[in-house]
C-alpha cells in the first residue's frame, strides 16, 4: 500500500516534472550553501581570533593593560614583586610601519625568560634563533608573517620608525603550528631600543601563584595602576576584540539566512503549485482509503526528501564556497577586521549537521503548510475539481499581513538587546512576512484596474494574472521576497557610500596630506621635520595630527585620541557634526570632540565632563560635540594638540593636512616638502582626491561580499518565477493546446507567458521597491546605527533601482517563457482531447 | 672539570633562553671581559661576591640530607651569573646585561626520580640579581646569601621547596693553582675556581607532601670566567666528595666526542688534617663499573664508578639510579647529576655528588 | 471547398502504425458531414492533419483551393485562425474570460476592432441562445451553456470549416441535442463546411452524410 501511494503520490508526480523538483532542490542548495558559507567564514574568522588570543595570552590568568601608547615600565617591577605573582611577563606592543609598504607588521617585545613560563610555544626552536634572542637586530616571524613579507632566514626586513629605516635580520621562522597570525618577535629591550619605546609597556600578562584568588588579588592590582591601565582576564580581552566585529558578522549572518529563507520560500512556492495540480491524485487516493494523515505524511516526506537532497549539495556547495571566498577575499571578507589573521577554513561536524536539519527543516515547513491544506480537502468535491476556480475564493491572509507588518513596524522602534539589533533583523523579517501574507490581496488590487491591452496575447496574460491573483501572488512573492532585500541592501549601501564621500570631503578640506608612513604607528614625524614642513615653499597652513589610543575602560577596546593643531574657531565648520556644538565657557575644562561611537560605546553626552587618561593621569575635557565618524569603529576624541603636548610632552606628530598658497600646485608643493625633509622617499604624501578615491576603495571591497549575496538572492527569486511558470504551464497545457487550435502562434503565446512573467516581476518588484524602501530605512536608522553607532543621510539610487526594476521584469518574462517551453511543443495539440 | 661541566649547562641553559655563544660574526664590538689569570691571589669576601666582568659564574651546592626518619635525600641548589653578548649602547631598562638562572633539585629514594625546578630572569628592576661585595645573587623570592660564616638559600616552587642553613665548618678549598683551574690543554680555557666541603646543613624541605626538618651535610663550589671549552669535547665526569673523617676529594675529566677518551683530568684532594694535593692528569683515573638506560630518553649513563687518584682507589655507587635531570624544556640540557655513597675497599669513606654530562647528544657548542 | 486526397499517416515509434491510408474526401460549402469509428482509429489524426495542426506522411490537404501542407507553421496557424473554428469535447473555454470576451477570442485573434469583435460576438452568442449570459464566467455555466459558448466561438468569425471533434461527449442527451442542432444550423447558415467526429450514431444521425474511418481508412456509411 505504501509503495503505491509513494508511488501514486510522490515519484510519479516527480518523475513526471523533475524540472520542478530540480528547482526545489537547487533553491535550497543555494540558501543552504549561502548561510553555510558565511557561517563557516564568519565562524572560521571568530574562532581564530579567539585561538590568536588565547595563544598569544598563553596561559596568563590577568593581563594589564593601557592605550596604545601603554604605560611607564616603573609598574613592572610594583606588580611582579606583588604577592600572589608566580610570573610576569613584560611586553612591549606595537604596529611597525614597514618601509615602502602599504601594510604593517604587528611586533611583540617580550622578556623570552618571563614570556615562556606563560606563552611556551614562543621559545625558539632552533640554536640560530636562541643565539639570538636578545640581539637588538633581529627579529623573528611567524611562518604567515614570513610569507606576506617574502622573507627567509637571514634576509632584512625594513621598519620605518620616525622617518628613518631600520632595517633587521629574521633570525627564526616560527612554524605555523606555534602562531598563525602575523607576527613579529623580538626581545623586548631590543624593541624599547630600536622603536623608540624606551621606558614604556604595552602590557604586562600575569601568572598567579597556586591558591591566589584572582578576584582579590585583581582589586588590590587595579589599586596600583595609573588611570588608563586596566587589569584584565585574557578572555575579556579576546572578547573585547571580537565584540567589535560582533555585529558585522551577525550582519552577515542575517544576509545568509535570509538566503535561506528564500529557499525555503521556493520550496513553500513550488509544493503549492504541485499540490494544486495534483489535487486529483490526492483526492483519488483519498477516495481510495489513503488515510489523511497518510497524505499529509507522505508529501511531507517529499518535501524532506526535497530539503535533504538540496542541503547535501548545499553543504557541499557551501564548504566549497567558503574556501574559495577566504582565499580570494579572507576571513573577513574583505571588511579588514581580521588584518594580523590567518585563518584556515575550520568545519565542525555539528556545523554541517545543523545547516542539514536547518534546509530540511525549511524544506519541511515549506512543504507542510501546503500539504496540510490538500490533504484537509474533501475528495468528493475535489474529485469533480475542474479547474482552480474555487482557489480564489478562499480567505486572504489579509489580517495576518497586516498585524506582521504592524509588529515589524513596532520591533523597529525598539532599542538594541545586548548591543545587538536583535528586535531591527526582526522588524526585516515580519516586514517581509507581512509583505508575503498581503501579496495575494494586493496583486489583485493592483490588477484590478489595469486596463486589457490591445495586443490579444497580452490581453490574454492579463486576463489570466486577474483571474489567479493566489497563483500569481505565489511568484509575485517570490519575486518581493528576493527584489525588496536587493532593494533594501541598493539603498543601504548606496546611501552610506554617499554619507561617506560627503564625509571624507568634510573631514578631508586640506590641499595635501603627509603622513609619515600609509599605516602603522611606528613612523613619526619629529618636531625639526615638522617645522621644515610648515616652511616649506607652497604652504599656506598646515595642522598636525598626533594619534593615540586610550583605554578608558577595561572591557573595552582603547579609543582613538586625535590630538590636531585646532584653530578653535574652524573646528565646528571642519568636523561633520551631528549635533549642534558647545562653546566652552572660560575656565572650563578644554574641549573633546567625541565621534557618534565613542558617544554611544562610553555613554557620553555634549556639555558633560569626562576624564581622558593621558600621560599617566586623568585630565578633564568638556564634550563640545559629536561628529560622524565612519573609519574608527572603536570610537575617537579629538583635542587641541597644544593641550596634548602640554599634558603629554609628546611632540611628535603622525601626519600633517597642508593648504596650498594660491598658485601653488599640488606637485610642487610635494616637490619642495621632499627636498625640506631628509628622509623624503619615506613620507607619504597625498592629496584629498587620493585618499578619498582609497577610502571608497576600501568601501566597495568591504561590501562586495554584499552584492554576492544579493545576486543569489535574485536568483533565487528568478527560480521561484520559473517553478511557478513551469508549474503554470503544465496545468495550462490544454488551454495552451486550444490557443493554438484556435489560430494563436508560438510567438504570440510566447509573447502572453512574457507578458504574463513581466507583469507579475512588475507587480513583484513594485511591492518589493516599496517593501524594500522601508526594509532599507530599518537598516540604515536601527539596524546600523545599532549595530556601528553611526549614522547616514537616506538616498533612494533610483537610476540603479529602475535599471534593477527593468533588468528584473526582462529576466522574469524571459523564465516565464523558458520555463514553459516545453508545454508549448506540439503535445499541447493532444492535451485538447485529454479527458480528465 | 667542574668549570666544564658547569659551563657546559649553562650553555645549554643559556641555548636556551640566553645566547651568549651566538656566532661572533653579528656583534659590533663586545666588551672585554674578564680573563682567568694564574697570578690573582683571590680575596675575600670580595671574591665570594659576583665578578660582573666575566662572562659566567655559578654558586653550585650539592649534599646529603636525613630527614627525622633518618633517610637519606639528595639535593642540588645552583645559581648562575650569565652576561650575554649585546650590542652596546641599549638605553633600555629591560637590557639583559646579566641574566641570573636558578635551579634545585631533590633526590629521594621514595620518589625513584629527581624533583626539580627552575628559573630564569634577566638582571632587571632588582627583580634579580648578584651582589659583588659578598655572596648575595637572587631570582624573585630564590636567594643565595652569605652572612659571615653561613650561607642561607630559599627555593620555592610548586614543585619543591627547600629553606636552609649552610654552617662552614672547614676554610674554603682553592682548587687548582691557588684557585686557578685550568680546564684543558690551551691555556686560556681556565677558571677561578673555589670549594667550601662540609658544609654543616639545617633547614626544612618540602617535595609532594608536608615540609619535613631536615639536617645533613653539604659542599659548594663557586667558579667564574669568560673562556670557551676546546671543540672536541664531547662531555665530562665530575665527583665532589666529603669524606666521613673529614677530608675533602674533587676531581674531573673531559672525554673526548668521537673516542670518549679523556682529555683532561683533575683532582684535589684535601687530607682530615687540612692538606690538600692537587693530582695532574695522569694521576687521576675513571673506570666505569655499571650502566643505567633512561626509560625516557633512552640515554645510558655509568651511573657506578671506580675512580683512581694517585694511590686511592674509591668506588661510588648511586643513592638511586635515576638521577637524571631533564631541563631541555628551559635549557636544553639532559643530564645526570646525582648523590653518590663512597666506598673504598668495600668500606664506605664519604659521601658526595656525580655529575656526567655529554652522555645523550654529543656536546654541539 | 474542402479537399483530402490520398493521405498516408505513420507513426514512428517502437511499433510502427499506419494511422491513416489513403484517405480522400471532398467536401463543398454547406455539407455537414459526420465521420465515426471506434477510439484509436484515426479520426484525431485526420481532424489535426485538416486543421494544419499535423503533417502528413504523403497526399495532400486542399482548403479554399491551398495546399496546406506546403505551407509553414505561422501561415498555417493563420489559415486556421481565419478559416477553422473548432468545438471540442470538454468545452476548453479559457475560465479567466468572460462568456463574450470567448466569444470574440478569435476574433479577436483575427485583428478585428474590439468593438466589432464585441459586437459580432454577441451576436453568435446570440445565434445560440446565450444572450443573457455574456458576462458570466465559464465556471458558473451548466455543460450544455459552455458548449454552446463553445459553438458562438467557433463559429463567431465566419470560418469556412467547422471542425467538431465529441461536441456531445460530455452533454446529457437533452443538451447534446441543442447543441448538435444548433451547430448543424449555424454551418448551414454560414455556408460552411461542418465536420462532426463521433462515436454517437444518435449525433451522426444529424449530419447530411456519415463516413466510417475504419483502421485508416474512409469509408461511405
Amino acid at each position: 500500500m505504501n509503495t503505491a501511494v509513494w508511488r501514486a503520490l510522490i515519484s510519479g508526480p516527480l518523475f513526471a516534472a523533475p524540472g520542478r523538483s530540480l528547482l526545489a532542490v537547487a533553491a535550497i542548495a543555494i540558501g543552504v550553501a549561502l548561510g553555510l558559507a558565511v557561517h563557516l567564514i564568519n565562524a572560521s574568522a571568530a574562532s581564530e581570533f579567539e585561538r590568536a588570543a588565547r595563544q598569544l595570552a598563553g596561559e596568563a590568568d590577568l593581563v594589564v593593560r593601557g592605550g596604545r601608547a601603554g604605560f611607564k615600565e616603573q609598574l613592572y617591577p610594583l606588580i611582579a614583586k606583588m604577592p600572589g605573582v608566580a610570573t610576569a611577563s613584560p611586553v612591549v606592543e606595537l604596529e611597525a610601519s614597514l618601509h615602502g609598504r602599504r601594510e604593517t607588521l604587528k611586533i611583540i617585545g617580550i622578556d623570552a625568560l618571563q614570556a615562556y613560563a606563560i606563552q611556551p610555544q614562543l621559545a625558539a626552536t632552533d640554536n640560530g634563533a636562541r643565539n639570538a634572542l636578545f640581539d637588538a637586530d633581529a627579529i623573528r616571524l611567524t611562518a604567515s608573517a614570513a610569507r606576506e613579507l617574502n622573507a627567509g632566514i637571514n634576509d632584512m626586513v625594513t621598519f620605518k620608525v620616525g622617518t628613518q629605516p631600520l632595517p633587521l635580520r629574521v633570525v627564526e621562522i616560527l612554524p605555523d603550528s606555534s602562531y598563525r597570525q602575523r607576527l613579529g618577535l623580538m626581545d623586548i629591550a631590543a624593541v624599547q631600543w630600536r622603536f623608540e619605546r624606551t621606558g614604556m609597556l604595552s602590557r604586562i600578562d600575569l601568572r598567579l601563584a597556586k591558591g591566589t584568588d584572582p578576584h582579590a588579588f585583581r582589586q588590590n592590582l587595579q589599586a596600583l595602576l595609573p588611570p588608563g591601565v586596566h587589569a584584565v582576564t585574557p578572555q575579556t580581552d579576546s572578547e573585547r576584540g571580537l565584540a567589535i566585529t560582533r555585529a558585522y558578522r551577525l550582519n552577515l549572518d542575517m544576509l545568509a539566512l535570509i538566503a535561506l529563507f528564500t529557499g525555503t520560500f521556493m520550496v513553500f512556492s513550488s509544493q503549492v503549485l504541485a499540490l494544486l495540480r495534483r489535487r486529483t491524485h490526492i483526492a483519488l487516493l483519498r477516495a481510495l482509503g489513503v488515510t489523511r494523515s497518510a497524505v499529509l505524511g507522505w508529501l511531507i516526506v517529499e518535501g524532506a526528501l526535497l530539503g535533504g537532497i538540496g542541503s547535501l549539495i548545499g553543504l557541499a556547495g557551501g564548504y566549497l564556497l567558503a574556501g574559495q571566498a577566504m582565499t580570494f577575499a579572507g576571513a573577513d571578507l574583505g571588511a579588514d577586521y581580521f588584518r594580523n589573521l590567518h585563518a584556515e577554513l575550520t568545519v565542525e561536524p555539528l556545523t554541517l549537521l545543523a545547516f542539514l536539519g536547518l534546509g530540511m527543516t525549511f524544506a519541511i515547513i515549506g512543504a507542510a503548510l501546503p500539504a496540510w491544506d490538500a490533504a484537509r480537502r474533501q475528495p468528493a468535491s475535489e474529485l469533480h475539481a475542474r479547474d482552480d476556480n474555487d482557489a480564489l475564493h478562499r480567505p486572504l491572509w489579509i489580517g495576518a499581513g497586516l498585524a506582521a507588518m504592524i509588529a515589524g513596524a513596532v520591533l523597529a522602534l525598539l532599542p538594541p538587546m545586548g548591543g545587538l539589533p536583535i528586535a531591527g533583523y526582526g522588524a526585516v523579517a515580519l516586514l517581509l512576512i507581512g509583505a508575503v501574507l498581503l501579496m495575494p490581496a494586493l496583486t489583485g488590487l493592483m490588477l484590478s484596474p489595469a486596463p486589457l491591452p490591445s495586443s490579444t496575447a497580452l490581453a490574454l496574460g492579463l486576463a489570466q494574472l486577474k483571474a489567479t491573483p493566489r497563483h500569481v501572488a505565489i511568484s509575485v512573492a517570490a519575486i518581493l521576497v528576493s527584489f525588496s532585500l536587493v532593494v533594501a541592501m541598493l539603498i543601504m549601501v548606496l546611501s552610506f557610500r554617499l554619507s561617506l564621500g560627503q564625509w571624507l570631503d568634510q573631514v578631508l578640506p586640506a590641499d595635501l596630506y603627509v603622513r609619515a608612513a600609509v599605516s602603522g604607528e611606528t613612523a613619526t614625524l619629529s618636531a625639526a621635520e615638522q617645522l621644515r614642513i610648515a616652511q616649506s615653499a607652497g604652504v599656506a597652513s598646515i595642522s598636525f595630527s598626533r594619534f593615540q589610543s586610550l583605554l578608558i575602560k577595561a572591557d573595552q577596546t582603547p579609543l582613538t585620541l586625535i590630538a590636531r593643531d585646532l584653530p578653535v574657531e574652524d573646528v565646528h565648520n571642519s568636523l561633520p557634526l551631528v549635533n549642534a556644538p558647545l562653546t566652552i565657557a572660560p575656565g572650563a575644562p578644554p574641549a573633546a570632540w567625541i565621534s557618534e561611537i565613542a558617544a554611544a560605546l562610553f555613554e557620553w553626552e555634549t556639555g558633560q565632563v569626562i576624564a581622558l587618561p593621558l600621560g599617566g593621569a586623568e585630565h578633564p575635557f568638556t564634550v563640545a560635540g559629536i561628529w560622524r565618524d565612519y573609519s574608527r569603529q572603536n570610537g575617537a576624541v579629538l583635542i587641541d594638540r597644544r593641550v596634548y603636548r602640554k599634558l603629554t610632552d609628546d611632540h611628535s606628530a603622525n601626519d600633517a593636512a597642508i593648504r596650498l598658497t594660491a598658485g601653488a600646485t599640488p606637485s610642487e608643493a610635494e616637490r619642495s616638502l621632499r627636498a625640506a625633509l631628509p628622509s623624503a622617499a619615506t613620507i607619504e604624501i597625498a592629496s584629498a582626491a587620493d585618499i578619498r578615491k582609497i577610502s571608497l576603495g576600501i568601501f566597495d571591497r568591504t561590501f562586495a561580499i554584499t552584492w554576492a549575496l544579493e545576486l543569489a538572492a535574485l536568483v533565487v527569486g528568478l527560480f521561484g518565477v520559473s517553478v511557478a511558470f513551469s508549474v503554470q504551464a503544465l496545468a495550462r497545457r490544454r488551454e495552451f493546446g486550444v490557443l493554438r487550435h484556435l489560430g494563436m502562434t508560438r510567438g504570440q503565446i510566447s509573447a502572453m507567458l512574457a507578458g504574463e512573467g513581466a507583469l507579475t516581476a512588475g507587480v513583484g518588484a513594485l511591492c518589493g521597491l516599496a517593501v524594500g524602501t522601508v526594509i532599507g530605512i530599518v537598516l540604515i536608522h536601527v539596524i546600523n546605527r545599532q549595530s556601528f553607532h553611526w549614522s547616514m543621510e537616506l538616498h533612494m539610487p533610483w537610476p540603479q533601482l529602475l535599471l534593477l526594476f527593468v533588468v528584473t521584469a526582462i529576466c522574469a518574462a524571459a523564465t516565464a517563457v523558458f520555463s514553459a517551453r516545453s508545454v508549448m511543443r506540439a503535445d499541447s495539440i493532444a492535451a485538447v482531447r485529454e479527458d480528465w | 672539570m667542574r668549570y666544564v661541566s658547569r659551563r657546559r649547562l649553562l650553555l645549554a641553559a643559556i641555548a636556551g633562553c640566553c645566547g651568549i655563544s651566538g656566532p661572533p660574526v653579528v656583534k659590533a664590538a663586545p666588551e672585554r671581559s674578564g680573563i682567568a689569570d694564574p697570578r690573582r691571589i683571590l680575596q675575600f669576601p670580595r671574591d665570594h661576591g659576583s665578578h660582573p666582568a666575566f662572562r659566567i659564574e655559578w654558586w653550585y651546592l650539592t649534599g646529603w640530607l636525613q630527614d627525622r626518619a633518618a633517610r637519606d635525600i639528595g639535593f642540588q641548589i645552583t645559581f648562575f651569573r650569565a652576561r650575554p653578548q649585546l650590542r652596546p649602547g641599549n638605553p633600555s631598562a629591560f637590557t639583559p646585561e646579566h641574566i641570573i638562572i636558578a635551579h634545585a633539585a631533590i633526590a629521594d629514594p621514595v620518589q625513584g626520580r629527581l624533583i626539580h625546578s627552575q628559573k630564569a630572569a634577566r638582571a632587571v628592576f632588582d627583580l634579580a640579581g648578584a651582589a659583588t661585595d659578598n655572596t648575595g645573587v637572587w631570582l624573585d623570592e630564590w636567594h643565595l646569601t652569605r652572612h659571615g660564616n653561613t650561607y642561607t638559600a630559599k627555593i620555592t616552587a610548586s614543585e619543591l621547596a627547600l629553606e636552609m642553613k649552610f654552617a662552614a665548618s672547614q676554610p674554603l678549598l682553592l682548587q687548582g693553582v691557588n684557585g686557578y683551574s685550568r680546564k684543558g690543554a690551551a691555556a686560556e680555557a681556565a677558571s677561578h675556581y673555589y670549594s667550601i666541603p662540609h658544609l654543616q646543613v639545617s633547614g626544612t624541605l618540602r617535595d609532594s607532601g608536608q615540609p619535613r626538618t631536615v639536617s645533613g651535610k653539604a659542599w659548594l663550589d663557586h667558579e667564574w670566567s669568560s673562556s670557551y671549552l676546546p671543540a672536541n669535547a664531547a662531555g665530562w665526569d665530575w665527583i665532589g666528595i666529603n669524606l666521613d673523617d673529614g677530608g675533602a676529594l674533587m676531581a674531573f675529566r673531559m672525554r673526548q666526542g668521537d673516542t670518549g677518551q679523556p682529555l683532561w683530568s683533575s683532582a684535589t684532594l684535601r687530607d682530615a688534617a687540612g692538606t690538600s694535593r692537587t693530582y695532574a692528569a695522569d694521576t687521576v683515573r675513571f673506570t666505569a663499573l655499571r650502566t643505567w638506560q633512561s626509560p625516557r630518553t633512552g640515554t645510558r649513563y655509568p651511573v657506578a664508578f671506580r675512580v683512581q687518584i694517585g694511590a686511592l682507589e674509591i668506588e661510588l655507587e648511586p643513592l638511586m639510579d635515576d638521577q637524571e635531570n631533564d631541563t631541555r624544556q628551559t635549557t636544553g640540557a639532559v643530564y645526570w647529576e646525582g648523590a653518590v655513597r663512597v666506598s673504598s675497599r668495600g668500606r664506605p669513606i664519604g659521601r658526595g655528588y656525580l655529575e656526567l654530562t655529554g652522555y645523550g647528544r654529543p656536546l654541539a657548542l | 471547398m474542402l479537399s483530402l486526397s490520398h493521405l498516408h499517416k505513420t507513426y514512428s515509434g517502437p511499433a510502427q502504425r499506419a494511422i491513416l491510408q489513403d484517405v480522400s474526401l471532398e467536401l463543398v460549402p454547406g455539407d455537414f458531414i459526420a465521420i465515426v469509428g471506434d477510439s484509436g482509429c484515426g479520426k484525431s489524426t485526420l481532424l489535426n492533419l485538416i486543421a494544419g495542426l499535423d503533417l502528413p506522411d504523403s497526399g495532400s490537404v486542399r482548403l479554399q483551393n491551398r495546399e496546406i501542407t506546403a505551407l509553414d507553421d505561422n501561415t498555417r496557424t493563420r489559415i486556421r485562425r481565419r478559416d477553422i473554428g473548432f468545438v471540442f469535447q470538454a468545452f476548453l473555454l479559457l475560465p479567466y474570460l468572460t462568456v463574450l470576451d470567448n466569444a470574440a477570442l478569435t476574433l479577436k485573434l483575427n485583428g478585428i476592432t474590439h468593438r466589432e469583435a464585441q459586437h459580432k460576438a454577441q451576436a453568435a452568442l446570440s445565434a445560440v441562445g446565450l444572450s443573457e449570459l455574456i458576462h458570466r464566467f465559464p465556471g458558473t455555466l451548466s455543460g450544455g451553456e459552455s458548449q454552446r459558448v463553445a459553438v458562438a466561438r467557433a463559429l463567431a468569425h465566419e470560418p469556412k470549416l467547422v471542425l467538431a471533434d465529441e461536441p456531445t461527449g460530455n452533454l446529457d442527451t437533452e443538451s447534446a441535442d441543442v447543441v448538435l442542432q444548433l451547430l448543424r444550423d449555424r454551418v448551414k447558415a454560414q455556408r460552411s463546411i461542418g465536420i462532426l467526429v463521433t462515436h454517437s450514431s444518435d449525433a451522426a444521425a444529424t449530419a447530411d452524410r456519415i463516413y466510417r474511418l475504419h483502421r485508416g481508412t474512409l469509408h461511405a456509411a
